[in-house]
């Protein structure tokens, strides 16, 4: 029976791998990771959960990794030229993105109408100075391609026929959300990682196919969701902070209730704190991050604090201290310094390693502060708690105060009412009950937890999110990711047929990216309508309408037991 | 700065102010990426209070049947920004909102020039009480003459209003001549700057430089607001102005506002999306050089000889007018009169109503003088309304007060009026009488 279902996140540290079959998780694995061999990690991961299952009952593979993460944090992406055609408005001074940045002529506005068209001469110039500065990839970004992406289109023709051998990226491909300067460096940061990404899935590709011809072969995205490891071969950039939406879709497979939650992944050195509203996690709403600019790559928002159960715990100048470094682990673990673990382990007797070591490395924070050792615990754990629910209050603010652009959105202000703290990672069992005691609600840990990365991985389905702009009076509509485009009738144009469009740009989507049996998972998340009035008469309508397959489980994933 | 398009509201579906005015300024300022920028924070609405509201407005017969929601989210915005600016989270703030507000009066029958309450009155208001600020001065850069906003502060020697319209001769809602300079206790804290139709950027800037920044200077107040209107601009459909948004973001670097609040402009394609970019870059201190309209041509304007010369004469007589102020003042208060009256009737544009109103100042020795508004309207369910109105600003002395509670005290007894309102600024309490039924509520 082909089941089984395999999820492997990579991690800093470590990488986890699970088996999941028939509703239970049939094997574990655990590894450090070799930074420098992602691949042989990734291998000697798969071979170990190979080594309990036939490989061809394995159905899906899917792989969490770090690679593009990396790669873009360290700067080590490859040189890559920024082509922007911005028209008028902010300063060029503005998009610091790229030390090989163009300015090029060509201006389209909100509506997708040409002001000003490109430069064919310009065009050639550019490219030539690129090509001469020995750059290979090319990102080509324009102010309100998402409306009209005739220039982007022109440019990358004019450089893949003039220098086959580059890699060509335009913006509107990437993403169709309004926001140029993320478009930009998303579009950037794709150019600049395709080639690495594309070796890595071929190598992967290779060996996994050596080992398990048949199954299917998923990347875990930023956003929680799967793509296909064909797919991403165009958008790497996906993949970025695949690691904390492991955790939070581990999260979620585990409790699988519709409730308002937070989800607090303990670690060693942080903590990270996301929100789960109604079970469904909450995204980043500005996009991710990703070092130092904003993207279109939609991500979970998680709240990464510098405090977590190996946060050493001293004194200075006769105060107690709390972290936020690491000196090493816990000394119930063998470490040097007393730490937020080795607090919570006396105080509420959890025999965790060598407890008697706890006690020794704790006792001489005691003596130095004079103060009786339980009262230090207690003091320890205060603080911890009280922090934490701080960056949890914090966040749900953060929500809160989202700007808002309709009457009924202010009026029906939005509140976050807490129903229950998930805790994972390795400290969670010592902190979340105390934590969610001060924060008056259940909490809820499971013993699956340690892996709920990997298996958050193993059942995600595919997501995807289209958004289609429908402008009845220039008869245009457009849609992206992908750049689709076409006219529409303008006669008696309505809501529900802007609707079906979107349905069917997503359709079409699904299909080109190996995923059309999900399509029928879609719903619509946003709509508008606008009617275009000029001189007192309806000219025409304009609709956005964006459509998704949200983060989910696979159908078959019917939970796991604790 | 703060965002509410209302892209839920609208008087009607063809009206100026409907759903798509700000739609396409939203897609110029979210794909430019300008909430994104170091430096520029994006706030979250909030409604106004009833209690904010009263501190500057008789609703006839009340706030809630008077003032629609969205209005009362629109006032919300400017008093985010006003806690912002104050809090010193920010430098200065920019109230991108819709519906808005300049054209409503103290007393509101109904909607005017789009208007039900006056966002910038009653963030005024609001940092009066909350932060005890004193002085303050409201710039007012909307083609149409800020009506509701001279006459809220007509006999308010401590908010200086300084309106630069399409002159009252040519376009809605035809007030705002030079003649017209602040109540008798009043006088010189407003100064209107009726402007020829096609008058340019470099009109504009004359009476900027000339005229608006020495009265500024001069005046000193604490916290100046723009009312901050885009219909001077060249395509504006409702006016015949030939501001550009580059001249827009010259006046705003020049005039430096604490706050600015967004007020009318009607050329949604051509004009909202860039002068409010303009406007958002001068604020923030980004380069706004490389910014201009599509159709954006700078040989286009130029100002005739004529309106230079109208200008300069304009300007050197509301510079005079303005710094004979006091001697106006003192002569008024030797006059010895108890009490300074007016009668005059309101038109309300959007609803057709016509109201009559008389006002009685207290020509107080020391004070600016509490009022007595009386005023009378049909409205458009047919009922007639005649109320009576107490308003005790703020800077009113202790014998002001007295007399001012006094007053309401034996309108009451007299049960003259279908309503009977008190607004007492000094002590933040405002009162309904509703004389059928005897019955009073407090705010």
């Amino acid at each position: 029976m082909n089941d089984a279902l395999i999820g492997i996140d990579v991690g800093g540290t470590y990488t986890d791998g699970v088996l999941f079959s028939d509703g239970s998780v049939v094997h574990s694995v655990k590894h450090r990771t070799d930074e420098d061999d992602l691949e042989g990690t990734l291998l000697l991961i798969l071979d170990d959960l190979l080594a309990h299952r036939r490989a061809k009952d394995v159905r899906r593979i899917v792989l969490s990794t770090t690679l593009v993460t990396n790669l873009l944090a360290t700067g080590r992406g490859e040189r890559t030229a920024l082509i922007l055609l911005p028209g008028k408005g902010l300063p060029n001074s503005a998009y610091d993105i790229s030390p090989d940045t163009y300015f090029l002529k060509g201006w389209i506005d909100f509506r997708g109408r040409q002001i000003e068209a490109p430069d064919p001469k310009e065009i050639e110039d550019t490219l030539k100075k690129i090509h001469a500065s020995g750059i290979e990839r090319i990102a080509i970004a324009g102010k309100f391609s998402n409306r009209n992406d005739s220039h982007e289109k022109m440019l990358k023709k004019t450089a893949e026929s003039l220098y086959p051998h580059m890699d060509v990226c335009t913006s509107n491909e990437i993403s169709g959300r309004l926001n140029f300067p993320r478009r930009a460096v998303t579009c950037y940061y794709t150019a600049m990682t395709v080639r690495d990404w594309n070796r890595f899935a071929d190598d992967m590709e290779a060996a996994i196919r050596a080992r398990a011809p048949h199954c299917e072969l998923h990347i875990l995205k930023a956003d929680g969701g799967t793509t296909t490891l064909a797919a991403s071969r165009k958008r790497p950039c996906e993949t970025v902070f695949s690691g904390p939406a492991a955790s939070t879709m581990g999260t979620l497979a585990l409790s699988r209730e519709e409730l308002n939650a937070v989800s607090i992944d303990i670690g060693g050195t942080t903590s990270d704190i996301s929100l789960l509203i109604e079970g469904q996690p909450l995204y980043a709403s500005r996009g991710a991050l990703i070092a130092g600019h904003l993207t279109h790559v939609s991500s979970f928002a998680v709240s990464s604090i510098p405090l977590g159960g190996d946060s050493a715990v001293y004194t200075t100048d006769g105060k107690l201290e709390i972290g936020p470094m690491r000196l090493g682990p816990a000394a119930c673990f063998g470490g040097e310094v007393p730490t937020v673990t080795d607090a919570f382990n006396i105080m509420n007797a959890l025999g965790l390693g060598n407890a008697q070591a706890s006690h020794a490395a704790l006792s001489r924070v005691a003596q130095g502060l004079q103060v009786p050792l339980d009262s230090l615990c207690r003091s320890i754990a205060g603080e911890v708690v009280e922090r934490l629910a701080q960056s949890i209050k914090d966040m749900f603010r953060l929500w809160e105060d989202e700007p808002a652009y309709k009457v009924w959105e202010v009026v029906h202000k939005r509140e976050f009412h807490l129903h229950q703290v998930i805790g994972i990672g390795a400290a969670a069992p010592a902190v979340v009950p105390m934590l969610a005691e001060r924060m008056k609600v259940p909490h809820f840990l499971h013993r699956l937890s340690p892996v709920a990365n990997a298996l958050g991985a193993a059942v995600a389905r595919p997501t995807l999110a289209v958004e289609v702009h429908v402008d009845t009076g220039r008869e245009t509509y457009s849609g992206s990711p992908g750049g689709l485009s076409g006219k529409v009738d303008k006669r008696n144009y309505q809501l529900k047929d802007a609707r079906e469009l979107a349905q069917a740009c997503l359709k079409q989507v699904c299909a080109d990216r190996g995923l059309a049996d999900y399509a029928d998972d879609a719903q619509i998340y946003s709509e508008e309508q606008f009617n275009v009035i000029r001189g007192w008469e309806q000219e025409g309508k304009l609709f956005d309408i964006g459509i998704q397959i949200s983060p989910g489980f696979i159908r078959e994933f019917k939970g796991v037991e604790n | 700065m703060i965002f509410f398009p209302a892209f839920d509201w609208a008087i009607s579906p063809t009206h100026p102010e409907r759903e798509e005015r700000l739609l396409y300024t939203r897609d110029q300022l979210f794909e430019e990426g300008i909430m994104d920028m170091p430096g520029v924070t994006e706030y979250h609405p909030r409604l106004a209070t009833e209690k904010d509201v009263s501190r500057v407005h008789f609703c006839v017969p009340d706030i809630e049947s008077r003032v629609t929601t969205a209005h009362m989210v629109s006032a919300g915005c400017a008093l985010v920004m006003a806690d912002a600016f104050m809090n010193k989270e920010v430098r200065n703030a920019f109230a991108i909102i819709r519906p808005p507000g300049h054209h409503a009066m103290t007393v509101v029958h109904g909607n005017r020039g789009f208007c039900d309450i006056n966002n910038e009155a009653v963030m005024v208001e609001y940092l009066r009480r909350t932060y005890g600020v004193k002085r303050l001065a409201i710039v007012d850069t909307d083609v149409h003459h800020g009506d509701g906003t001279q006459e809220i502060f007509w006999h308010d020697p401590d908010v200086l209003f300084i309106s630069f319209h399409q002159d009252g001769r040519t376009l809605y809602p035809g007030s705002g001549f030079v003649e017209e300079m602040g109540g008798p206790l009043a006088y010189g804290t407003t100064i209107n700057i009726p402007m020829a139709p096609k008058t340019t950027d470099e009109g504009i800037h004359y009476i900027m430089d000339n005229l608006v920044m020495p009265i500024l200077d001069e005046f000193k107040p604490e916290i100046v607001i723009n009312s901050a209107g885009q219909d001077n601009h060249y395509s504006d459909p409702l006016a015949n102005m030939s501001f550009t948004a580059q001249g827009y973001a010259v006046l705003n670097q020049k005039l430096k506002p604490d706050i600015a609040v967004l007020e009318g402009g009607y050329s949604i394609e051509t004009a909202l999306p860039y002068v409010n970019m303009g406007i958002i870059m001068a604020m923030a201190g980004i380069d706004f050089s490389n910014l201009q309209e599509p159709d954006y041509d700078p040989s286009r304007f130029k100002e005739s000889s004529r309106n230079r010369a109208y200008i300069k004469s304009l300007v050197e007589h509301q510079l005079a007018a303005f710094r004979g102020r006091e001697a106006v003042v003192d002569k008024h208060r030797k006059e010895g009169r108890e009490f300074w009256g007016s009668s005059r009737s309101i038109f309300y544009d959007t609803e057709y109503l016509q109201e009559e109103q008389r006002l009685d100042l207290r020509m107080c020795p020391t004070c600016c003088g509490f009022r007595r508004i009386s005023s009378g309207c049909a409205h458009r369910s047919g009922r007639n309304y005649s109320v009576e109105c107490i308003a005790i600003p703020a800077a009113c002395c202790p014998d002001c007060v007295s007399r001012g509670l006094e007053e309401y005290s034996s309108l009451k007894k007299k049960k003259s009026g279908d309503h009977i309102y008190l607004q007492d600024r000094v002590n933040d309490d405002y009162r309904t009488f509703e004389s059928k039924a005897g019955e009073e509520t407090v705010v």
